[in-house]
């Protein structure tokens, strides 16, 4: 499993996969105000993306993977709750 | 299925046909214009057609085929046999398509894999693939991406420079996913990142947002929008799983300058206007740049006018800037400034549907294209030395194309280039007329009511307007003399007739019973008055239904020349093909059952028939051989011949081969004329060939063709000379919907004999038979005729009673005679011919029931099966 959980934050460790959209949801639904770390992911799946464009967790960490950084972390930055086009 | 649909079917079996005909008219007379742009036609029309329907796969790959087609037709690429070969299979493929839509109603599976490797395979031949997709794509009308305004304008702007820079062109690609698609294993956002020229990504939900608690993460919900700097092979490859979720459209740069901001609190600048064209007249970018920037400074970076500066910068900053795009800039930022309201989100200064690129954005700015016009001429008069004008025209030639471009409209391939270098070489004149032409054509379009140019068309040559969709008044009489129905609805007219005509029997017999069971010969005459009127009209409605079904033969000849030239490509063999006679007409089921005989005596002669070249050559024949194929009425039968000029059939081999599989003895092979020789190749089993090749000599093809003849009452004969060639010759029925049977009685039931196996009736006296050991016979014109009793036959009761003479029915079938002892001879009719149906399909022995007029069921008896 990619992901480790702590209390309140979950670090997204490189490759994430679609098996870890459950553990995630749970996570995100059980967790007042849960934050996430990007910064050694270099794989999210589409389902993992799409969980956290819905709950928009605070990002603690942002990816260091380029096209992560560049095309998933201005969602998710602080500010920016709608994306909706 | 829809109306739509299957007018779409239909259509496109013709277009197909007509395509793949002009092919290979073609690949004989490569430069023949009419034929290529006949094929062309074909082929985009049904792409146009296709786009009507959600046919992702069959719409690419005609699309491909049709930017193969454009390059042929504008003389950048030369037809060679691979291209055809390429084009026939993409023909092919999108037939059985068609097919496969007609039964149930979608693409089979694998369409859209099997469209992307043969659209890749045809745009192999393509010199430059990303100059002819976008070319199309700027064409069709397929080709819009309104959401382009959505993207970051940042990442709009980046591109936009890239592109005039010289990068590669744009696709807008559009990526809905299904909301299954994570059950498939698919991973939809990950395959952006892995796009090299991604340069703007829009990430965004296809549905309402549900709560986090009601979410199923499983569910796909996101939708993905993107800018791609990259060839549209290598998108489409990427997306080659999921390419029916994904729309490529290309994204001419202009289409970009979509400026975003708010338009309500727009502050008043100095006038801008009036500097910025005299300096764009001038050609002075960098200063009006300067300008630009200095008026960007002072400005809200938010605003509307902003962004508006911010792309004309943009503009002005390429290589060599667009002028047109230019002063369209400056006129929408003057006309906002001048009147700050309107759709604050995106005021496009160019639509991005190419077609609306017209009118009224950009057209009725008639000053600007006239100017623009009138200053190139002036650049063009002014005298220099050669290098200088070569640079010059240059310039020229691209402020032209642009022109060209922002309004939608298009001189001939190559025209621009031929002329501005003609003038660079000293010879203006065709290049002033060509401005003159286009200022002409700037003022019709600016006075005239909003025409709509056809862009593909060579307006300029001819200096006239095409008014786009108003079909000639002559095609429009055309298609209202045509009527396109159902083959099925046909069949059910002529079911419906021949019933009348089968109930219109029975008045008749009404009459006499008028006469004889009521008493009344009044009635009865006046019955049978009706019944001449009935009768004439139920006739002629049976030959109007008859001549509609009737099709002519090129229906299944039309198939040949393919056919031909694929096997003659094959086996390497030179040979002609010559049709006679294809507007010879039958019966469509007859028709429609010859396909596969023909085939087989096609690749027969091809295979067997025609020999090697060296071979030809031996014998002193013309090295091409030469196939015909004729077709010709004779009284009331169609006769096809098959003709070779090949090495004809050897009677000897034949006995030979015949005898070496056991199939006749070594006497009756001695006794074998040599026409009932060459007639054994009929029978089952029989092949001369030593190894099976890929095309005939299955042992199966000869005995095919002679079954399938007779399932629709025709015959085969073959007739060959050695070393000279050999002809089969079909003779078939006009129509078999109606058929004329002699009744017989037989143990006093009566039976149907087909007229066509009739060859006479004789009454032969008791004493005239002969008894040879347990079988009977009689002589008939000093031939010995064998009899036979249709009674055992059936297997019905003897009669006890012995007759003065036998009433005989002299039948043949198949070349040999023999006598048919019946009870008593009755009078032939036309009867309409069922096949036995349920139960009684499989009985062998009879063709088929038939209705009579008093209401019996007449069986028609099949006496090859009987006997």
């Amino acid at each position: 499993m990619a992901l480790v959980f702590t209390a309140t934050r979950v670090r997204f460790e490189e490759v994430c996969t679609v098996e870890d959209a459950l553990p995630l949801l749970e996570f995100l639904k059980s967790t007042d105000t849960p934050e996430i770390d990007l910064s050694p992911c270099t794989w999210l799946h589409t389902a993992l993306l799409q969980l956290l464009l819905t709950a928009h967790p605070r990002m603690v960490g942002a990816p260091a993977d380029p096209a992560l950084a560049r095309w998933v972390a201005p969602l998710l930055e602080d500010g920016r709750r709608g994306f909706d086009g | 299925m829809t109306t739509l649909l299957e007018r779409f079917i239909s259509e496109a079996r013709e277009h197909l046909e007509s395509a793949a005909a002009g092919l290979l008219k073609l690949e004989r007379d490569p430069a023949d214009e009419e034929l290529i742009n006949e094929v062309f036609r074909s082929v985009h029309t049904l792409k146009g057609a296709s786009g009507l329907f959600d046919l992702p796969g069959l719409t690419r790959l005609l699309h491909a085929g049709e930017d193969l087609l454009g390059a042929v037709r504008s003389n950048r690429l030369t037809l060679d046999p691979e291209m055809v070969d390429a084009l026939l299979d993409t023909l092919d493929r999108v037939s059985a398509w068609v097919d496969e839509l007609q039964r149930h109603g979608v693409l089979p599976d694998d369409a859209d894999v099997a469209s992307v490797e043969l659209s890749r395979r045809l745009r192999a031949f393509l010199p430059n693939v990303e100059d002819v997709v976008t070319a199309d794509a700027l064409a069709s009308p397929t080709s819009r991406a309104d959401w382009l305004a959505e993207l970051p304008e940042a990442d709009r702007l980046t591109a936009f420079a890239e592109t005039l820079a010289g990068g590669p062109a744009l696709l807008a690609v559009s990526y809905v996913p299904d909301d299954g698609c994570f059950y498939r294993g698919e991973d939809p956002f990950n395959l952006f990142p892995q796009l090299p020229g991604l340069r703007s990504l829009q990430i965004f939900r296809r549905e309402p947002l549900v709560p986090l608690a009601e979410t199923d993460p499983f569910h796909s919900a996101l939708a993905f929008r993107a800018l791609v700097a990259q060839p549209r092979a290598e998108v489409e490859h990427l997306f080659r799983y999921v390419i029916e979720q994904v729309t490529i459209v290309a994204v001419p740069p202009e289409t970009l300058i979509l400026p975003v901001g708010d338009l309500v609190n727009q502050r008043v600048l100095p006038p801008l206007a009036e500097d910025a064209r005299r300096r764009l007249g001038a050609r002075d970018f960098a200063g009006l740049r300067i300008a630009v920037a200095g008026l960007l400074e002072r400005t809200d970076g938010r605003l509307w006018l902003a962004s508006a500066l911010r792309w004309l910068d943009a503009v002005l900053a390429a290589p060599l800037p667009n002028v047109v795009w230019a002063a369209a800039m400056i006129d929408a930022i003057a006309d906002v400034n001048a009147s700050p309201d309107g759709d604050a989100k995106a005021r496009g200064i160019f639509s991005p549907e190419p077609e609306h690129l017209v009118p009224p954005a950009v057209v009725p700015d008639k000053p600007m294209a006239a100017r623009i016009l009138a200053e190139q001429m002036r650049i063009v008069a002014i005298p220099g030395d050669p290098e200088i004008l070569r640079r010059r025209m240059a310039g020229v030639a691209a402020t032209i194309g642009n022109l060209l471009t922002s309004l939608g409209w298009s001189v001939r391939d190559g025209e621009l280039s031929t002329v501005t270098a003609e003038a660079a070489g000293g010879m203006p004149g065709r290049l002033l007329e060509l401005i003159t032409g286009l200022g002409n054509r700037v003022e019709r379009a600016v006075d005239g009511p909003a025409v709509a140019p056809a862009s593909a068309a060579p307006l300029l040559a001819t200096g006239t307007m095409t008014d786009a969709g108003q079909p000639s008044s002559g095609e429009a009489a055309q298609v209202a003399h045509v009527l396109k129905v159902d083959q099925a609805k046909v069949d059910v007219l002529m079911n419906l007739i021949a019933e009348l005509v089968v109930s219109k029997n029975s008045l008749p017999f009404l009459a006499k019973r008028a006469e004889n069971v009521y008493g009344s010969r009044e009635m009865g005459r006046e019955i049978k008055d009706q019944y001449a009127i009935i009768d004439r009209l139920a006739q002629e409605m049976q030959r109007a239904i008859m001549d509609v079904r009737m099709l002519p033969v090129s229906e299944v000849f039309e198939r040949f020349p393919r056919l031909v030239r694929d096997l003659s490509r094959k086996l390497d063999k030179h040979i002609e093909l010559r049709i006679v006679g294809e507007d010879t007409a039958a019966d469509k089921t007859i028709i429609e059952s010859l396909g596969d005989p023909l085939i087989h005596l096609v690749r027969n002669a091809i295979d067997h028939g025609i020999e090697s070249p060296e071979q030809r050559a031996a014998a002193g024949k013309p090295e091409a051989a030469m196939i015909q194929l004729k077709a010709f009425q004779e009284g009331d039968q169609v006769i096809i011949e098959v003709s070779d000029d090949g090495k004809g059939i050897d009677p000897m081999a034949i006995r030979l081969k015949a005898f070496e599989k056991g199939m006749i003895t070594e006497e009756k092979a001695d006794a074998l004329s040599d026409q009932e020789a060459i007639n054994l190749i009929f029978l089952p089993g029989f092949s001369t060939m030593e190894t099976i090749s890929d095309l005939s000599g299955r042992g199966v093809g000869t005995d095919v063709v002679r079954s399938a003849v007779e399932k629709i009452n025709g015959t085969v004969t073959l007739s060959s000379r050695k070393g000279e060639g050999t002809m089969v010759r079909l003779s078939l029925p006009l129509s078999m919907a109606v058929a004329r049977v002699m009744m017989v009685e037989v143990g006093g039931a009566l039976f149907g004999v087909p007229m066509d196996g009739v060859a006479e009736t004789v009454r032969v006296p008791r004493n005239r038979v002969r008894r040879i050991k347990r079988s009977e016979a009689f002589i008939l014109r000093d031939a010995i005729v064998p009899l036979i009793r249709l009674r055992d036959l059936l297997g019905l009761r003897s009669p006890t009673d012995e007759v003065e003479e036998e009433a005989v029915l002299v039948a043949r079938i198949g070349g040999t005679v023999v006598g048919l002892v019946v009870d008593r001879l009755r009078e032939g009719i036309d009867v309409v011919l069922k096949p036995l149906e349920g139960m009684l399909a499989g009985m062998r022995g009879y063709s088929g029931s038939a209705l009579l007029g008093d209401g019996r069921v007449l069986l028609v008896l099949n006496l090859k099966e009987l006997l």
